[in-house]
């Protein structure tokens, strides 16, 4: 059953636990992939992930000019090969999400793989698993489907990911927020 | 097996030449689930897997638990024992020469026994934490009491949980800090918060209380500051520090005018409602609002949406409980539940955000000055025969209660004290006003410090004896739900480090007093005389095994039998254990801080945690991942106070209250009230933001005022050029 990661984005407390697990996944050498940012910190304690979508055309692959940036069959978009990567940093210009990185030491570029080393064995990766808040959770296309279901926006206001940017994604967003359409209780 | 929506069957990655051992995390109340991943050639711990399969955080953890892993083989652990000879150097890390167990033990029982025989028994003391298993908490007690024979021992929970502890023995006769298991929680129709940074303090708990509101149900937070947790809530009452009571009494008030109290439930179940239904009607909307500076709109708000809420928990943590009323805020919260018969069945109830590790079962079982295992009383003549007679002493032996942890700095100031055996605390960080705090230690004619890493008050000892982390070490822990855990051992202690158990039987048997401990030769042997001293208190854990812990992922106390499964829930019977059965709604009239605001200190400072951080910081300062994420303290401070002091984001400022002052890189936010500003407390040395805080103490559970008192501001000269 192919899941998916789906980000819930009101949900996120800042707490940087994502970032903390990213590092602690086999394939990442103690190095994070993603971002939190504080959207506005001197008013308020907003805070909002950035993961790499893993778009299902990617620009980052599309634009390497050695073909470094792989795609694996369950469509996460991986980390640069260190034997093919030259370090042009196309890649890094090319997300219209900023989520490469760059490691001047060794000329190379690194990513979320969404720990590939998990995810291909149906092991959720590492922060969602750990995501206190539930703002990264890892789900089937039916419990994504339940979820936007659940919240009723007959208003066009669901978005995932289409059709903004990149187009298709392998990760879902849930825009603009878990809350709306909500029926209170009482 | 509790099973809800949020588990899910997942396996583990499970990499070749590695074991993972199932444990929990070493840090704050929520005792998250995880698996230490252990190389099976090195046998040594080198990283943490998720545990999905534990009922309460299925897999979840913060920063701090997937970082804590580190902490084991971490270049900082202290090895061997240390002694200093040049008692000029207390107060540095200087001085300390490398000595064999042997010679620590046979200084510290010199110097311990010099002290006995020159000043008394009572000359000694004992100052112990939270953040180990109940078993070394319970040791601890007997080691105080047995084999040093003195009256003072209290410990770092003065500074955290004895104020829940007070509010729930006065309104229950009983003090779990939960009165429902956590995995009701997402399931109750509104929650009401008080004083509780819950994301950044219990950060696991957050997928359950944000699922409250995806349900359609209510979150209420009281708080100075709009917190993450706030910045969600359907109401929150952005209070002025220290004013909770009137918070409290205003929203009661409003319970009972609207037609909220559960009149039955009140009749039968409860004394003492019409004398505080007449105390609380002068807390109108309005008298509230001028003490609180919260809006009488949110007041009104506040009160109908937790009246009207089919079930609905009240929860509050330190923001509450550290004030010098803090018991009285405690019941005075736990009124609303009282009041409106929401609890005593599942999805409703009372509960405290435990803040240690071990806060709950740590202070049940003698460490604290006043108590025997079991929550038995030193003071009552019966408890001290049932404990004496297991512990095989007279009742004549049994030393009398002490002070608590602030006084017994008082009482080493005087000179009354003049040893102390510290073990898995850092007072110089983490008491309140540290100018005192850390002179009095500093004239200690001997103090021995048990720690993993040489901590701030580690400086001030003679004699550092090195100690092991969570992991190295097995036993249960008690979480904030009130359920009985298992921690387990993933690696032999690092180095020469000995587990406390260990050291105080060592210590004991040279003290002469081995036959009362020489007994204990593992983890186990301590566990299960422990088990047996609590039998028949209030709390039992004598059917607590380690195989059922296993068995049904965890055991609730109480748990008086090997038959008895435990109690997730409590008072399900309606029935409180107070001698009527009935539980006590309190009247108490509200109590300004013991420091106002004045001309002279016009702001008011609080303090709390971030979520990088643990206590006293002497664990995850040393954290990579964790120090890069928050480097240092800062104060917070609202934009319009900003404007006043003429002060800018990240300028360098002087912070001053009547006892101390620090300086402090100004964090600009509106997230905070204009009257108020904030300091987080983990840091160190001149970055202490206890050089400041008032030590006012409540008059029952003797905590610290840390949570209000008068400051100043003043910008720093103009910087040279």
């Amino acid at each position: 059953m192919k899941k998916r990661l789906y980000l819930e984005l009101e949900n996120c407390i800042g707490c940087r636990s994502c970032l903390a697990a990213c590092t602690q996944c086999g394939g990442h050498e103690e190095r994070n992939r993603n971002y939190v940012y504080d959207v506005n910190p001197l008013v308020n304690r907003q805070t909002m992930p950035l993961m790499c979508l893993h778009c299902v055309n990617p620009a980052c692959a599309r634009s390497c000019p050695a073909q470094a940036i792989q795609i694996h069959e369950t469509g996460a978009v991986l980390s640069a090969l260190v034997e093919k990567c030259i370090g042009c940093q196309n890649c890094t210009i090319a997300c219209p999400y900023g989520i490469p990185k760059f490691d001047t030491e060794q000329n190379l570029m690194y990513k979320c793989d969404l720990c590939i080393d998990r995810t291909k064995d149906g092991i959720p990766p590492m922060c969602a698993s750990v995501c206190p808040s539930n703002t990264l959770q890892w789900l089937t296309d039916e419990e994504i489907e339940a979820k936007q279901k659940q919240f009723n926006l007959d208003n066009g206001k669901w978005v995932t990911s289409l059709p903004y940017l990149e187009s298709e994604t392998n990760v879902r967003v849930n825009l603009p927020g878990i809350l709306q359409g909500v029926t209170k209780l009482f | 097996m509790q099973r809800d929506k949020f588990f899910k069957e997942v396996d583990n990655l499970h990499h070749p030449n590695e074991t993972l051992v199932r444990t929990h995390c070493s840090y704050c109340g929520m005792q998250c689930g995880m698996n230490l991943r252990v190389n099976t050639k090195t046998n040594k711990i080198i990283g943490v897997e998720p545990r999905y399969d534990w009922p309460v955080t299925v897999g979840k953890m913060c920063p701090k638990g997937v970082t804590a892993y580190q902490q084991t083989n971490h270049d900082d652990r202290l090895l061997k024992p240390l002694i200093r000879d040049d008692k000029s150097l207390k107060g540095t890390k200087l001085g300390f020469r490398e000595a064999s167990w042997e010679e620590a033990y046979e200084h510290i029982v010199k110097n311990f026994q010099k002290l006995q025989k020159d000043y008394g028994k009572d000359s000694l003391s004992v100052f112990s934490g939270v953040s180990m298993t109940n078993e070394k908490c319970y040791l601890t007690g007997k080691f105080a009491r047995v084999a040093l024979g003195t009256r003072y021992i209290d410990y770092n929970g003065r500074f955290c949980m004895s104020s829940a502890a007070g509010g729930f023995l006065r309104s229950f006769g009983v003090d779990r800090g939960s009165t429902l298991p956590w995995t009701d929680i997402h399931e109750t129709d509104c929650l009401f918060i008080a004083g509780s940074n819950t994301a950044e303090c219990h950060p696991t708990s957050m997928f359950r209380i944000w699922n409250v509101q995806e349900r359609g149900g209510y979150l209420i937070v009281a708080d100075p500051r709009e917190t993450p947790i706030a910045r969600r809530a359907d109401v929150h009452l952005d209070l002025r520090p220290g004013t909770d009571l009137a918070l409290a009494n205003g929203i009661l008030n409003l319970l009972i005018e609207n037609g909220f109290a559960d009149e039955e439930f009140v009749q039968n179940h409860t004394n003492g409602f019409e004398e505080t239904k007449e105390l609380v009607k002068q807390f109108t909307p309005e008298y509230t609002s001028e003490i609180t500076g919260v809006a009488p709109e949110k007041i009104i708000r506040a009160a109908e949406l937790y009246g009207k809420a089919p079930n609905a928990v009240v929860m509050f943590a330190r923001g509450i409980e550290q004030q010098h009323k803090g018991v009285d805020n405690v019941s005075a919260y736990t009124n609303m539940a009282l009041v409106t018969g929401k609890i005593g069945r599942a999805k409703s109830g009372v509960a405290t955000f435990t803040g240690q590790g071990n806060g709950q079962g740590g202070r049940e079982h003698g460490q604290k000055s006043d108590l025997l295992p079991g929550y038995r009383k030193i003071t009552n003549p019966d408890h001290v025969k049932e404990v004496c007679q297991f512990w095989g002493i007279t009742p004549e032996e049994m030393p009398k209660p002490g002070v608590s942890a602030y006084e017994m700095f008082e009482l080493m100031d005087q000179k009354v004290i003049r040893g102390l055996y510290l073990l898995c605390s850092n007072p110089a960080v983490s008491a309140p006003n540290l100018n005192f705090v850390r002179n009095a230690m500093k004239n200690l004619d001997f103090m021995v410090c048990s720690d993993f890493y040489l901590s701030e008050s580690a400086e001030f000892a003679d004699v550092i004896l090195p100690t092991v982390t969570w992991s190295e070490d097995e036993g249960t822990v008690t979480n904030l739900e009130g359920r009985i855990i298992k921690i387990n051992k993933a690696q032999e202690p690092l180095g020469e480090s000995k587990p406390d158990w260990q050291i105080q039987v060592e210590l004991a048997e040279r003290l002469g007093k081995g036959k009362y401990f020489s007994h204990l030769k593992t983890a186990r042997d301590v566990a299960d005389e422990f088990r047996g001293a609590t039998k028949g208190g209030y709390a039992d854990y004598s059917g607590a095994t380690w195989e059922k812990i296993e068995k049904q992922d965890g055991v609730f106390w109480p748990c008086k039998s090997e038959e008895h499964k435990g109690t997730p829930h409590m008072f399900l019977d309606k029935k409180f254990y107070h001698p009527d059965g009935k539980a006590k709604i309190c009247a108490l009239p509200y109590r300004p801080p013991a420091e106002e605001p004045c001309e002279q200190y016009p702001l008011r400072l609080t303090t709390g945690r971030v979520v990088y951080h643990y206590l006293s910081g002497n664990q995850t300062r040393r954290i990579q991942f964790l120090r890069d994420m928050c480097p240092e303290p800062y104060v917070e401070v609202h934009p319009e106070t900003a404007k006043k002091y003429n002060i800018e984001h990240e300028e360098r400022v002087r912070l001053f209250t009547r006892r101390g002052e620090a300086t402090y890189k100004v964090k600009i936010t509106e997230a905070i009230r204009s009257d108020t500003v904030f300091v987080p407390y983990h840091f160190g040395h001149e970055e202490s933001i206890n050089l400041l805080t008032n030590p006012a103490l409540d008059p029952m559970s003797r905590m610290p005022e840390f949570k209000a008192c008068a400051a100043q501001i003043e910008k720093q000269s103009v910087k040279k050029v």
